[in-house]
């Protein structure tokens, strides 16, 4: 009984131990925030990446891609693991805006923009499509133009002025914006909005007027009713970097409005792997933008019709003429970079990749096909892959990051079990006439020890307790505080948005790190008295009670 | 000092004991041949040389030498605080320096862990009671805490639920036949030297020890306060506790039945009736 009476009373009486449990609660807290940011980071960059593939790609590393994808897709479509499959062809290349003569090297797409929805959430990265939903194509398209309705009856302004009706959008984007209204919230709640800074001037104005704002940044002409404009090109979808910049705020600065005219260069891969040296160009109009919320891929992707890349790319299937007699011997089927594949909940991903793969290399030597020996090569380098397996060097930087982190943060926590060694043996040294006098009327080593084992695991209990009421606070409203700190001082922003390519700081604050966490400080505060603990315990009463 | 309280206080507690102490002759506390010294460098300083006394049950000894002369270490020794390099100690004829199984004893700082030392502990909290001459009390605990301590350590934290109510009611008892019952809620520090040795007191019987050893009770006390502790003292050896006490002063020896004298090391008697020679 003596132990716990004393360990209580030593831990509220000697105020030096206070210390200890301050080192404790800032170290648990500390290490708590690190890992839930870092960790939040981490699922923030899987959800993306997941999001931008699918769950099975189906890839063979060679701009020459490999042929008789369609021939795949139709086989494995009919497997009940297989939801959906799509091809997608990729390639290097140039992209410039003739406006303003930014040119810059880029990924090129080429995607079937529908398959593409039902495979990944691609979707939900695109900003058109998401306030003007259906309205964004790969396909041939001209400009839209935002114009004012000079038929219709003026608007009161704030200040008491009539003036012309706010400007309106054609169609479809008037009609779509109109349906997307009632379901989605135009600006966002932490203040910043994608409508880009030209836009500012319109869309205060409307917001003044009690108009809703027209998300995008179209051309608009004040003097002329909403219209298209321009030669119809095919669309292209632009990462969301690459025709903006985001500033520290977490605004976009807008380039190019919709619509706007963009030149791809590129050059055409054989399938023996020689690249054409003669470059194509080809116009395309800027439909969309995508943000992933990846920098890697939002400043250095541009997406594109499937068929039409693949045309340029000349992957579309030819004849196989014999370069003697010009006879046509047969047919070089279609080739593609890549299949991405929805498969069904609950199907073994690995066991299902192996699968593909054998079907895949079947090919090779399946008499249905008549493959030549570069057609051979090409197949024999397929592979199937989980999106976590395709996007391993992505994410193991990020995880690898954070356990750096945390052990760095953990190192630092070394701290307080030193203070906790120092303050609990510097205890001892005080209360050795006190341990005397519990010996002397029969308290045991063990019992002597075991006091100060007890106050310092109190000291780690009581510091991990604050610790991790005071991390899980601190991370749970972590963006907020630095909205504060931000409203005092902006060269206080601490979570830079041009750097990282989140708006908010993750958080998120994972039961098993905190019972890991709050485990680890409870053994490092003991282990810290562990020296305090043998000194109390070996000490003879006698010395003990002539200390002084 | 209420002479009544005392008697209540002790009465209890000692009747059985005291009656057997003055109807046997036998040792309640024998030391045969105890040698201790201690290593001082190169030096090697002999305290106790062949020291042996018995101490009969009920009976007051006072150990009188200068300062220096090793009472206090054999006060230590006698109450298995202190281990001497030869010699024995039998308290009601049981070894003090061993184990019930007659193991060797060792004087490494792992004997602290050892069957020797546990068996040592038991005695201290169940047989003996110490009296020091600065008191020796816990200053976070209060009068009435400090008390409270023997108990606290001989009962677990389950058999501390049943026994609470009636250890409290007896330590306070213990304190208000001290003149202390006002101040059980005070720090030690809030209490004069002679009060906090009336609290010493109480503490070591709070158990009922078969033995009190008291090491310059007076020592740190004026007159006055002196005066009131050997007169407890003298009230709780009329109820038959059995007293070991050392001092250096004449006048405080006198109480005892039994003076001895610790000189070079080795005790002589000098007076077993209350004359000193």
């Amino acid at each position: 009984m003596y132990k716990l009476f004393l360990t209580v009373r030593y831990l509220r009486k000697r105020r030096i131990a206070y210390f200890a449990v301050a080192a404790v609660t800032l170290c648990v807290a500390m290490v708590l925030i690190v890992m839930s940011v870092m960790g939040g980071w981490l699922e923030q960059v899987k959800k993306q990446a997941r999001g931008m593939l699918g769950d099975i790609i189906v890839d063979n590393r060679d701009y020459a891609g490999f042929p008789l994808y369609e021939e795949f897709i139709d086989e494995v479509s009919q497997w009940d693991e297989v939801v959906r499959a799509t091809p997608v062809i990729y390639t290097a290349g140039l992209v410039r805006f003739p406006n303003t003569g930014h040119t810059g090297k880029v990924n090129i797409v080429g995607i079937r923009l529908d398959e593409v929805y039902e495979v990944n959430k691609f979707r939900s990265g695109l900003f058109y499509e998401k306030y003007y939903p259906g309205t964004t194509s790969l396909s041939e398209q001209d400009m839209p133009v935002i114009g004012q309705d000079l038929d219709a009856e003026p608007i009161s302004t704030a200040d008491g002025e009539r003036a012309f009706r706010p400007f309106e959008l054609p169609e479809p984007e008037k009609s779509a914006y109109a349906a997307a209204r009632s379901s989605l919230k135009l600006e966002r709640e932490n203040g910043t909005n994608d409508f880009g800074v030209l836009d500012g001037s319109l869309n205060s104005f409307l917001r003044e007027n009690g108009q809703a704002p027209i998300p995008g940044f179209f051309e608009y002409r004040v003097e002329e009713p909403p219209a298209r404009t321009g030669d119809k090109y095919p669309g292209l979808i632009v990462g969301k970097e690459i025709v903006a910049k985001r500033e520290a705020d977490g605004r976009y600065k807008q380039f190019y409005p919709r619509g706007s005219l963009v030149t791809v260069t590129l050059w055409a891969t054989s399938i023996d792997g020689s690249v054409d040296p003669i470059p194509l160009k080809q116009p395309f109009r800027f439909a969309d933008e995508s943000r992933t919320g990846i920098f890697e891929i939002d400043s250095q992707h541009v997406y594109c019709d499937f068929d039409l890349l693949q045309r340029l790319l000349q992957m579309d299937a030819a004849e196989r003429v014999d370069p003697e007699s010009g006879a046509v011997l047969g047919k070089h089927p279609a080739r593609c970079s890549q299949i991405q594949m929805k498969i069904a909940p609950g199907v073994d991903a690995l066991a299902l990749c192996d699968r593909l793969e054998k079907t895949m290399h079947g090919y090779m030597d399946d008499a249905r096909f008549e493959l030549d020996e570069h057609e051979r090569r090409l197949l024999s380098r397929v592979e199937a892959l989980t999106w976590e397996q395709s996007q391993a060097q992505l994410i193991m930087a990020v995880e690898k990051e954070k356990i750096l982190v945390t052990i760095l943060f953990g190192i630092i926590s070394l701290v307080a079990v030193a203070l906790i060694l120092c303050i609990l043996y510097m205890i001892v040294l005080q209360k050795t006439r006190d341990i005397g006098i519990v010996k002397a009327i029969g308290g045991s080593s063990g019992g002597v020890a075991a006091i100060f084992v007890t106050y310092g695991a109190s000291v780690g209990l009581v510091g991990c307790v604050l610790g991790t009421t005071l991390g899980t606070l601190f991370v749970t409203y972590i963006n907020e505080i630095q909205d504060v700190l931000i409203r005092i001082n902006p060269a206080w922003r601490v979570w830079d948005m041009q750097v990282y390519s989140f708006d908010r700081i993750p958080n998120q604050v994972q039961l098993t790190d905190v019972l890991v966490i709050i485990l680890i400080a409870l053994a490092a505060s003991t282990i810290g008295s562990l020296a305090a603990a043998w000194r109390a315990g070996t000490m003879q009463p006698v010395e003990a009670l002539r200390y002084e | 000092m209420s002479e009544a309280g005392i008697d209540t206080a002790r009465a209890a507690a000692s009747d059985q004991g005291g009656a057997d102490a003055r109807a046997s002759d036998a040792a309640l506390l024998r030391a045969t041949g105890i040698h201790k010294s201690y290593r001082m460098g190169s030096t090697n300083l002999v305290v106790l040389r062949d020291c042996s006394l018995s101490v009969a049950p009920g009976e007051f000894v006072a150990i009188m030498g200068k300062s220096g002369s090793g009472k206090s270490t054999l006060l230590h020794v006698l109450g298995a605080l202190d281990v001497p390099q030869r010699g024995q100690v039998l308290f009601r004829d049981r070894q003090v320096f061993a184990p019930p199984e007659g193991r060797r004893l060792r004087t490494s700082i792992f004997d602290v862990f050892s069957a020797a030392e546990t068996h040592r502990n038991q005695l201290r909290r169940t047989q003996f009671g110490f009296v020091f001459q600065f008191y020796h009390l816990l200053p976070e605990l209060t009068v009435l805490e400090n008390v409270l301590l023997p108990r606290l350590v001989s009962e677990s934290i389950f058999a501390w639920r049943s026994c609470r109510a009636a250890a409290r009611a007896h330590a306070t008892q213990l304190l208000e036949s001290v003149g202390l019952g006002g101040r059980l809620t005070h720090k030690p520090a809030e209490l004069s030297g002679g009060e906090r040795q009336r609290v010493a007191l109480a503490r070591d019987l709070v158990h009922k020890p078969k033995i009190l050893l008291a090491d310059e009770p007076t020592g740190n006390l004026d007159a006055e306060s002196g005066g009131n502790i050997m007169a407890i003292l003298q009230r709780v050896h009329r109820d038959g506790q059995t007293i070991v006490m050392v001092t250096h002063d004449p006048g405080i020896a006198r109480s005892a039945d039994r003076i001895l004298q610790l000189v070079d090391g080795k005790l002589r008697v000098t007076h077993e009736t209350g004359d000193i020679v």
